[in-house]
């Protein structure tokens, strides 16, 4: 190795962040004695990894004030399991978790204010690449916000494509959720029969849509397609096979003896807590919540179909994994009930190249594989919307995880934040 | 000085010498099955663009890492991170000096070859403990640690289920205990307590799902070996292979006769072809304990850190002292 000359080398990364941290020491008002008692060295190493401004709240500084023993693991953004790009200061005495802080906005696209500068149909492009694995919801909700706003209604044949589209990207982000779970607890296997069945419902939506992430299928007043012979006929493929790739896939987890030690009554969170902090959707069902948007407020054509909120009471991981199963298989059985009832017709209301909607506002919800989703738009009359704004369901289920977290151990951290399902691309909007 | 002693120590030289090289395609023939079986459970196809079916894909990977850099941490401890993946590797290879693989062709025929075993494989600790610490990272700090509590806590039930099979055998060579099992029928129909909880805390000394712990990639990274990387990162890549191997061989060896030939072949041949017999038998046996493993790894997920600690101190430890106490009673009632 070569020595480099002192004058031209590059400062060192860490270095700098020693000089850095000393600097907010001194402004947080920590003096050199004070830290020393309060942060120290654990293990020979300087605490790294603190915000590069002084605690500005009380919760901040109580998750970087580090007591004897407890160091700080930087886990993310980039990172095996994270799901995406979550950044998590994890406060750790050893294995055990002491506190955990959620770092967000890695993946800030500034989705909204893109959508209020663009027209209201152009909006439904807009939010497909939101939460990555439910794009047919988030051009669900706007849809709905964006006719009320018109004073328009979809035709009937357009909003059973619509619930069955839905309800199919349900399926396989239900079904990524299993294998993720299995993943993060080290599980090579399921993950990749879980993307057998998402590939099946994807070329699905792809024959349906043209496109195999990003649908935009969505329209003011209707969908982009009719449903076409080859989508038709795969469709009657996939319903042969997807309750077989299902089971084949519980197999490998439901009953392992290693899942439920790591799961069942991990990540308790009660249905009291959970209302409290807003978690909605599966999450919340499997505290013992019976909340589902599809029954309390339908939309849609939910209020013709058959079907009940299904609840599981223990709120733990386990719990929120078992409803994601019940929740595939109530899907798969709405969708038999979609197919059966659909109605002949058009599939897309007369709507004008560029919508001016009246001054006002409108409010779409729905019920996303991850909890409540929904849109509030306001119109001032013009081509685009004056304000968008969008409620993601992942967002609010971060909220739990420091909530959640303290006392279990390191490795208990993914598990649990799989098991809540969180999609980045929604957190960071 | 006298010819046979020259002799003896040549032959070492010549073992000692074949048995590293034996690592390198031993790694890469495991490496490979790893990348292929797994493959085929996951419904994947795996690699198969180097040589016939992909099959030279482990040993680009083996060569790769030797082309890599290797980066070297500012802050990292500069001789501990050098000797680490040195000491990990050793230890490995060190090893299998004993492992008896054809009558004949084993190194060293110690009469002390178990405790021999045990000892120095219990070395590979050491290195990843100071692989964790030097890396001046706290995924590898952690990683470190839960390697030394995991591997100090299983060796305790591994080596209290091999005494089992010492008591009954009334030897520690392990070329003895082939000869008893010959004679006797294989230990697994005599110890078949200590056959399962040996299975157990041999895949936990060796860091395999369901006991990968160490390495732990959707918490740890990579643990203690995070921050390694060029041959570094290789010497423990093939490290552990070879101990899933060396591990296996030794499973073999205890509880399912070594190199003998299962019923009905003749278990043993006279001379050059019964040493080829044996390599043949011995590694046949080896091989579907790696598959095994490997297929465990397609299957389990991971448990966690307090159940693994549980798990050897409060079942795997009581249980090993229980089939210990029953064989020794037998031994003295029976006579055996």
């Amino acid at each position: 190795m070569t020595k480099t000359d002192p004058e031209t080398r590059i400062p060192d990364p860490i270095e700098l962040d020693a000089a850095e941290e000393a600097r907010l020491r001194r402004v947080a008002g920590l003096g050199a004695a004070e830290a020393a008692a309060v942060g120290g060295d654990y293990a020979g190493f300087e605490q790294v990894g603190l915000p590069d401004r002084p605690p500005q709240t009380e919760r901040e500084r109580e998750v970087y004030t580090l007591d004897e023993g407890e160091m700080l693991v930087n886990m993310g953004p980039q990172h095996p399991s994270t799901h995406g790009v979550l950044r998590l200061v994890v406060k750790v005495r050893g294995e055990v978790v002491v506190d955990i802080d959620p770092v967000l906005g890695y993946l800030h696209r500034g989705i909204e204010k893109l959508c209020e500068n663009a027209t209201y149909t152009t909006v439904l492009t807009y939010v497909d690449p939101m939460d990555y694995l439910s794009s047919m919801h988030n051009e669900h909700a706007p849809a709905i916000a964006f006719e009320k706003l018109y004073g328009i209604r979809a035709p009937k044949r357009a909003e059973y494509i619509r619930a069955l589209v839905v309800e199919l990207n349900r399926v396989f982000s239900h079904g990524l959720m299993m294998g993720f779970l299995a993943l993060d607890m080290g599980g090579l296997t399921p993950i990749l029969y879980s993307f057998i069945n998402r590939d099946e419902v994807v070329d699905l939506l792809s024959a349906i849509s043209g496109q195999r992430m990003l649908f935009n299928f969505f329209r003011v007043g209707g969908v982009n397609w009719d449903t076409n012979d080859e989508f038709l006929s795969r469709l009657g493929t996939w319903r042969a096979n997807v309750l077989k790739n299902v089971e084949m896939n519980e197999r490998m987890i439901t009953d392992n003896e290693i899942f439920r030690a790591r799961t069942v009554g991990m990540g308790v969170l009660s249905g009291k807590e959970a209302i409290s902090l807003g978690v909605s959707g599966p999450n919340l069902r499997a505290s013992g919540v019976p909340f589902d948007v599809r029954k309390s407020h339908p939309y849609s054509i939910y209020d013709e179909l058959e079907f009940d909120v299904i609840t599981h009471e223990a709120g733990d991981s386990n719990a929120r994994y078992l409803q994601r199963i019940a929740e595939i298989k109530q899907s798969i059985h709405l969708i038999d009930q979609i197919v059966d009832k659909m109605p002949h017709g058009p599939v897309q209301a007369q709507v004008p190249g560029i919508i001016r909607p009246r001054p006002g506002r409108a409010y779409g919800a729905v019920e996303s594989p991850r909890g409540l989703y929904s849109v509030y738009a306001i119109s001032d009359g013009g081509p685009t919307p004056y304000r968008f704004r969008m409620r993601d369901p992942s967002f609010i289920s971060l909220q739990a995880i420091p909530k959640l977290m303290p006392g279990h151990l390191v490795a208990d951290t993914m598990a649990i934040m799989a098991s809540f399902d969180p999609v980045m691309g929604g957190v960071d909007k | 000085m006298d010819l046979e002693l020259l002799l003896g120590i040549g032959r070492f030289l010549l073992a000692t010498t074949l048995l590293l090289l034996l690592t390198v395609p031993t790694a890469f023939i495991v490496i490979q099955m790893e990348l292929k079986i797994i493959a085929g459970m996951n419904l994947r196809i795996g690699p198969n663009r180097i040589g016939p079916s992909g099959m030279f894909q482990s040993t680009i990977h083996g060569f790769k890492v030797l082309a890599k850099e290797d980066v070297l941490p500012d802050r990292a401890d500069r001789s501990a991170f050098t000797l680490a993946p040195w000491m990990v590797f050793m230890a490995a290879a060190m090893s299998m000096l004993v492992i008896p693989f054809a009558p004949g062709a084993i190194a060293a025929d110690f009469n002390i070859g178990i405790v021999y075993f045990f000892a120095v494989l219990g070395l590979s600790v050491v290195g990843l403990l100071i692989g964790g610490w030097a890396s001046y990272n706290k995924y590898s700090l952690l990683g470190g640690l839960r390697s030394a509590a995991q591997m100090v806590s299983y060796e305790i039930p591994l080596t209290l289920s091999v005494v089992g099979v010492v008591v009954l055998a009334g030897t520690l060579s392990f070329s003895d205990l082939i000869a008893w099992q010959l004679e006797n029928g294989w230990m697994l129909v005599w110890q078949p307590i200590g056959l399962g909880m040996f299975y157990i805390a041999s895949l936990a000394e060796v860091n395999r799902t369901p006991f990968d712990m160490v390495e732990a990639d959707s918490e740890l990274v990579a643990g203690p070996f995070t921050e390694y990387s060029g041959m570094r990162f290789g010497f423990f890549f093939f490290a552990e292979y070879v101990a899933l191997f060396i591990m296996s061989g030794i499973l073999v060896t205890m509880f399912f006769g070594g190199w003998l030939a299962p019923w009905p072949f003749p278990a043993q041949l006279a001379g050059f072809a019964g040493t080829l017999w044996g390599i043949f038998w011995f590694f046949l046996k080896t091989y579907i304990f790696v598959f095994i493993a490997v297929w465990l790894r397609a299957t389990l997920p991971r448990v966690r850190v307090d159940q693994l600690m549980g798990m050897a101190w409060k079942v795997l430890l009581p249980l090993a002292l229980v089939n210990l106490f029953i064989t020794a009673i037998a031994v003295v009632v029976f006579d055996l």
